[in-house]
């Protein structure tokens, strides 16, 4: 049954690392295996968010489903979820969801006393796990400006005599079900460009050329070099894959001065999240699902057996 | 309304198996699987790695329909191997691929956290 390996090591370089964002490089695999890790970040790795909620008192200014339908977008620190229970296979509470494995309580419960219009905010909603929170944006290594005076998400506003009072159920639950669920502000990546210009062909070039060359890129991949006068490039990765400094090129009737080859074995990777986990835990989660999604789609072993025995019969009526 | 419900997406129905194979009657050493709940995710990463193989003559794979939550793969190999074969060390080598990669990573990081 072994046969030979053709597995892969890839390799991975860090090159910036901040709470909910994070840059890095993936080398040595195919594009399969980053969009794999892309989708699966957006879509696959799970978080907690409110699912259920109860309204007991609601005379503010927006209706109930508008209200719960904010109160599930708001991101819940989700550290907790990969080990928790999805509600659906949950045991312990036969299904109806409400348990400690696969649920968190919040309470909410606002009156406004004064005639100062009030802020709901998620910082109003109490948790039963301590663990699973509102997402607090005021941390210093996070890239929110921290100096405008944090309130947290605002739900909704009330002004004298509105009150608002509701209990609300969160669970585990993929960004595929619903998008609240998903972990992933932006996770994109892209190929590593290569980019070679010819400087035999590049000397032929007056320095108003050069410019031009260099200003028809959109974006500032090229530059010139200030005492050489020489064309260099600054930034590859500015590189947008527009083509223009080849059309520029084609134009000048100097088609080649300028090649750009994308590496197909390698990707930039940044990665944003919510903040309901942080960004490497995200991309670790994200291997972690993949593999175990892998370890679902292997064959079963009746499913083995049932060929072998069909295998034989094949044997047979093949005239073996 | 007679929309599906979400959950239909990525929850395999009860009864249903995950995967089911079935082995091409009329080609030798072809055969079709069938993976209930799965996406590109999962069916263009196994048919990259398929294509390494030098034993596999063909391997794809096939979402149906975008409201039939299955994918299809169609592989043939040489008589050297067998599509289960391939199938499943494709499967194995990817399983690796991933624990290497988590490794790196898990390195990496520790490296950029100490740096901090």
């Amino acid at each position: 049954m072994e046969g030979v390996s053709y597995q892969r090591f890839p390799r991975i370089k860090i090159r910036e690392v901040k709470e909910d964002f994070m840059k890095f490089e993936l080398r040595d695999t195919d594009a399969s295996i980053a969009n794999a890790l892309r989708r699966i970040m957006i879509a696959e790795v799970p978080t907690i968010a409110i699912d259920l909620v109860e309204i007991e008192v609601n005379s503010t200014v927006l209706n109930d489903e508008f209200i719960s339908h904010r109160l599930g977008l708001v991101p819940l620190t989700s550290e907790r979820a990969m080990s928790m229970r999805f509600s659906r296979d949950c045991d312990a509470c036969d299904g109806d969801g409400q348990c400690e494995y696969c649920s968190v309580e919040f309470y909410l419960r606002v009156k406004c006393l004064t005639d100062q219009t009030l802020d709901v905010t998620s910082k109003d909603l109490l948790s039963s796990d301590h663990t699973v929170v509102p997402v607090d944006y005021s941390d210093v290594s996070s890239g929110f400006d921290s100096n405008s005076t944090n309130k947290g998400i605002i739900i909704v506003k009330l002004r004298r005599g509105q009150e608002l009072r509701l209990r609300a159920i969160a669970r585990k639950g993929i960004g595929k079900d619903h998008a609240k669920w998903s972990p992933a502000a932006t996770v994109t990546f892209m190929y590593e460009p290569e980019i070679y210009i010819n400087e035999d062909m590049m000397e032929t070039l007056s320095l108003q050329e050069k410019t031009e060359l260099v200003d028809s890129s959109p974006t500032k991949v090229f530059g010139i070099d200030p005492e050489s006068k020489q064309v260099i490039v600054v930034e590859p990765e500015a590189y947008t894959y527009d083509d223009e400094v080849l059309k520029k090129a084609e134009a000048m009737g100097k088609p080649g001065l300028v090649e750009i080859h994308a590496k197909e074995d390698s990707f930039i990777f940044t990665v944003e999240t919510t903040g309901a986990v942080k960004a490497s835990q995200l991309v670790l989660n994200a291997i972690e699902v993949l593999k175990q999604k892998l370890d679902a789609v292997r064959l079963s072993d009746d499913t083995v057996e049932a060929d072998d025995q069909f295998g034989e019969l094949g044997a047979h009526m093949r005239g073996g | 309304m007679n929309a599906p419900d979400r959950y239909e997406r990525f929850v395999v129905p009860e009864g249903v198996k995950k995967v089911s194979y079935e082995r091409d009657t009329k080609i030798m050493n072809a055969a079709t699987f069938t993976v209930e709940r799965e996406d590109h995710t999962i069916g263009n990463i196994v048919r990259m790695q398929l294509h390494r193989d030098e034993n596999v003559l063909f391997a794809g794979y096939k979402l149906p329909h975008p409201l039939q939550y299955k994918i299809l793969f169609r592989i043939q190999t040489t008589s050297q191997s067998s599509p289960m074969q391939a199938y499943n060390q494709a499967i194995n080598d990817l399983d690796k691929e991933l624990d290497h990669l988590k490794n790196q990573f898990e390195t990496e990081l520790a490296k950029h956290t100490r740096d901090y």
